[in-house]
């Protein structure tokens, strides 16, 4: 598994242009991180069957409907739902290191966002090579584009997520452990382009340091 | 099976209804009522394939899985029982009531309290009991605070007996990071009848597991795992029934005597189950250490643990304030001093005029647990605040304490074998102390013969033999250090000593308590009560670990002492630093140094007037500009707190009141639970001298009301994350103007906006925490 990129983690505290000591500490934090925590994922893949109402994943209960699956999902013959989570440790990590000094549970915190992505990315490997030969799309997610929220709880359900990972959902729609992450992708036989750019599809897009400043990180 | 040394479960239930097509985010247990002959052939084809046991179909039946459903737990669970029944029939096979997880976490991993959990739990095993269940199962658990809950729920409701199994995944943790140690601990203590594993991974993963709980309990283990792993493609499980049986046997001789199968098996699996072979025979059962744990930490006793004491308000001005305003925060500070200073337990004590000690000591319980991994000892000299403490505790705990009075023994010993705790007993009863070693140990014995009737086992209780004060009673010292050596040697328990009392009014105290620790470690303390921040106290300590061997290869004391002297490097390398950059520069230490160093000269207003605040600009404007990021703004904060702790330390002390330019309250809104960002505003606030009540997450609008009400604040905080809970963000703000005198309100938080604050009517839009600030000295003043 690769390390977490400080870099990354400076990104999403806003901090891109922080300096040599920040980064330094950033670093620290994320091989203390990394020695204590291991991304964990589990994923499925399944049949996609066009239905008059929309996109069904056959064998679970998610039907998809909106614009968002349908441009994704087009060119595929298979969708793959895979979610990805620091755990419940995590977050007894963080709630402890808060307690003793915030400025690294903010750090902690970019932190485990970067090495929550970077297991997704671990992840989608380990997918791509169970099929050879084949494309894969980007991947999305509940509460990107027009694939609503409360898809979570099929999606979650669909991966029996809670006694494969222990990811449960509140009431508000809020997985629990904090730093958990779902997606579907698609499988298709011919090349697949990128599709989703921008802020609207970011995973960070509600907490953004660069967004509530008006800016975006590519800028 | 194959002798009868070993007890066959059955097989995966949701495996088998899958594979006859059961509906994609369907709920199965409600197949009960809706087709009860399709379980009902489940279990038949169990019973054929040899299952002794078999689990009801009522693992997911609870109130909140059930809630939109349009089925009570009631029908569900006593239909599951009834089918379960009917297919056992005559065969003498018993039926287990199945209990699995909620399905939402518990506080304060998540939002759910630990007592509706258990309400949860106890309608579940009210409705199964009455139905007829000859057994309860509470498995696939993975968070050890909802296993308690759901133990006490079904002790407490019935008299069946109780088996306990969780899930654990390749670190050899569940996914909540409890150990089988502290499972197994935990759950003997509360009495369960068996414990072991199911679920997670195949048998051959779990072998390291079952060796581990074996060695942690006297309790039959119970091993019930899935049929290896499913592949991603094709849903298939890894092993088939005779290489699932095949590893199963290696699980049998590793210590598990009830087998059965899980996610993957079903009944050709059992069969070939049935011919595994126990091996209770060549199994040795060493006798059990002691112990005390929370989820991921199983301390055993024998060894030296040091007990910090600490939280504990006598003679602690500061601590009695904070416990008089509820200022749990506090409390978690010192919990972390002390972690961090190498303590390896931690004493609570919230006793106090004027404290409802049974309503603070389960909070600052739960408060501690939430941020500090130590085990605790509940120290209370009141049954109901030790009662509701050690319910909420997660974990095994220590009890503070019992004593030779019959009142103590008759009202705290059963509260410590229901509970599952271990025990401190004092050796002192309705006579007092007695002056002689041999008046303590004829104590200590009779506290331990109570327990041992109470059916608390031995390795669980530690004595106290009494620390007097020596410059009052000088002769006490010998008889205290002699009364522990005869209770370790010839009683073999555990010795707890409250330490520091030794010095007490003795100039260069801390020599005597040392010296004092020094020769009661030689006579046998093993659990020594300590201040574990005086460095002198530890190094002692670190230094006896070396000479009994306990410090393998002298690892630790080399990395104590190695480390201490970069230390010392350190603090020489900065000596012209002034109070404003140390804050500036987020340096703690140096802040307190510096601060105490300044107010042998300068009033404690004008330091904060003219150096805190003026330090704390100066990085926030630098923060605004870009130039300096959230964690050193918020470094700065926290080195002036530092300061703070120090001026109000000293204000104290001269009996005037605390630094405070005002009160305010914050809370993350109902729905929410992440609050790293309204803990980062509290962190600088709190450094300008606001005092901020920090009502915490996921928090009711009614409660945020009725403290606004109690504390008559001018202004009130919010916070929410998600798109989701900014319904909730609106409701507060509403009632809270409905207020007869409605305080002024800000909001904020990464999904709101300036519009959206106006349209709610919020007082407030801070987009930052410097916007907070401002916001906060515009009503302020």
């Amino acid at each position: 598994m690769k390390h977490i990129s400080a870099e990354e983690a400076m990104r999403y505290m806003g901090a891109g242009a922080g300096d040599e000591d920040l980064r330094k500490e950033t670093q620290r934090i994320a091989e203390e991180l990394e020695k204590r925590i291991r991304p964990k994922h589990t994923w499925r893949a399944v049949p996609i069957r066009q239905e008059a109402e929309g996109i069904l994943l056959v064998g679970t209960a998610l039907l998809l409907t909106g614009r968002m699956a349908k441009r994704m999902l087009s060119e595929c013959h298979t969708a793959v739902l895979m979610a990805c989570t620091l755990g419940a440790e995590y977050d007894a990590m963080a709630r402890s290191t808060e307690a003793r000094d915030m400025a690294r549970a903010v750090m902690l915190d970019a932190c485990a966002g970067a090495w929550v992505e970077q297991g997704c990315d671990e992840a989608e490997a380990e997918i791509a090579a169970r099929f050879p030969g084949s494309f894969l799309t980007d991947r999305f997610s509940p509460g990107y584009g027009d694939l609503p929220l409360d898809a979570q709880r099929t999606l979650l359900a669909a991966l029996d997520a809670e006694r494969r990972l222990g990811i449960t959902l509140t009431d508000s729609l809020l997985m629990i452990p904090a730093k958990s992450v779902t997606a579907i992708l698609g499988v298709s036989d011919r090349p697949q382009p990128a599709r989703i750019r921008g802020c609207a599809y970011c995973a960070l897009r509600e907490r953004c340091t660069y967004r509530k400043r008006g800016k975006n990180c590519g800028e | 099976m194959a002798n009868d040394e070993l007890l066959l479960l059955d097989g995966g239930m949701g495996t088998m209804l899958q594979r006859d097509g059961l509906q994609p985010g369907a709920i199965p247990e409600l197949l009960n009522v809706t087709n009860p002959e399709r379980i009902r052939t489940v279990h038949r084809a169990y019973l054929e394939a040899g299952s002794r046991v078999i689990y009801a179909n009522t693992f997911g039946a609870n109130g909140l899985k059930l809630k939109d459903s349009g089925h009570t737990v009631a029908e569900t669970v006593s239909a599951g029982i009834r089918i379960a029944r009917e297919a056992a029939g005559e065969t003498g096979a018993r039926v287990a009531l199945d209990i699995g997880p909620l399905g939402q976490m518990l506080q304060p991993l998540g939002t759910l309290p630990f007592e509706r959990a258990y309400e949860r739990f106890a309608e579940m095993v009210r409705t199964g009991a009455g139905a007829g269940a000859d057994l309860i199962v509470i498995e696939t658990m993975s968070d050890l605070y909802e296993t308690k809950a759901a133990v006490l729920a079904a002790k407490e409701h019935s008299s069946l007996p109780v088996w306990v199994t969780m899930s654990f995944d390749r670190t050899g943790r569940t996914f909540t990071g409890c150990t089988p140690e502290s499972m197994a601990r935990t759950m003997e203590g509360l009495g369960a009848d068996a414990v072991g594993v199911n679920c997670s991974l195949g048998p051959a993963e779990l072998e390291d597991i079952i060796r581990r709980i074996r060695a942690a309990t006297n309790l039959p283990v119970i091993a019930k795992p899935n049929a290896g792993l499913p592949d991603p493609i094709t849903g298939k499980y890894s092993l088939g029934p005779e290489d699932f049986a095949r590893d199963m046997q290696r699980l049998a001789e590793a210590g598990a005597e009830i087998l059965g199968g899980c996610c993957g098996t079903d009944p050709d699996y059992i069969r070939e189950l049935a011919k595994c072979t126990g091996n209770r025979k060549d199994r040795q059962t060493p006798p059990l250490r002691g112990a005390v744990c929370t989820p991921s930490v199983c301390r055993e006793t024998g060894r030296i643990a040091v007990i910090g004491e600490r939280i504990n308000p006598t003679g602690k001005k500061r601590l009695q304030q904070a416990l008089l305003e509820e200022d749990l925060d506090y409390l978690v500070d010192l919990a972390v001093s002390q972690m961090d200073a190498g303590a390896d337990i931690l004493d609570v004590n919230v006793g106090y005029p004027g404290v409802d000690e049974v309503r603070l000591l389960p909070r600052a319980v739960q408060a501690i647990q939430a941020a500090v991994d130590l085990p605790l000892q509940l120290d209370s000299a009141n049954p109901a605040a030790l009662e509701a403490a050690l319910r909420v505790y997660n974990g095994k705990p220590a009890v503070n304490s019992v004593s030779g009075k019959e009142e103590s023994l008759r009202t705290v010993l059963p509260l410590v074998k229901k509970y599952g705790a271990a025990v401190v007993g004092l050796t002192l009863d309705e006579n007092g102390i007695p002056e002689t070693t041999e008046g303590r140990v004829a104590i200590a014995r009779r506290i331990l013969e109570r327990a041992e009737q109470a059916g608390i086992p031995r390795e669980d209780v530690w004595i106290d033999c009494l620390t007097l004060t020596v410059s009052a009673q000088q002769e006490q010292a010998r008889e205290t250090l002699s009364a522990v050596r005869r209770v370790r040697e010839e009683l073999g328990l555990n010795t707890v000593l409250g330490v520091s009392n030794i010095s007490f009014g003795l100039p260069n105290r801390l020599l005597v308590t040392q010296t004092f620790l020094i020769s009661a470690l030689e006579a046998g303390l093993t659990l020594p009560i300590v201040n574990p921040n005086q460095k002198e106290i530890m190094d002692a300590i670190a230094a006896r670990r070396v000479l009994t061997g306990e410090d393998d290869s002298c690892r630790m004391y080399i990395d104590r002492f190695a480390g201490a002297a970069a230390d010392a490097k350190v603090a020489v390398a900065a000596p012209e630093m002034t109070l404003s950059d140390a804050i500036r520069r987020g340096l703690k230490k140096e802040a307190a140094r510096l601060t105490e160093a300044a107010l042998g000269t300068r009033d404690e207003m004008e330091l904060v007037e003219q150096e805190l605040i003026p330090a704390l600009e100066k990085t926030g404007e630098a923060y605004e500009k870009g130039t300096v990021f959230l964690p050193q703004l918020l470094s700065s904060a926290q080195a002036a707190q530092a300061a703070f702790e120090v001026i109000r330390g000293e204000l104290l002390k001269k009996g005037r009141e605390a630094v405070s330019r005002g009160t305010l309250i914050m809370a993350t809104v109902q729905g929410d639970i992440h609050d790293i960002g309204k803990n980062i505003v509290i962190t600088v606030l709190e450094n300008y001298g606001w005092r901020v009540i920090d009502l915490g997450k996921d928090v009711p609008p009614e409660t945020v009301v009725r403290s606004a009400e109690d504390n008559r604040v001018p202004l009130v905080g919010l916070s929410a994350l998600m798109t989701t809970t900014l319904p909730a963000m609106e409701e507060t703000v509403r009632q809270l103007k409905a207020m007869p005198n409605p305080p002024l309100v800000m909001v904020g938080g990464a999904v709101v906006t300036a519009d959206w604050a106006k349209a709610i009517g919020a007082d407030f839009y801070g987009r930052d925490v410097r916007d907070a600030v401002r916001i906060a000295q515009k009503v302020f003043g």
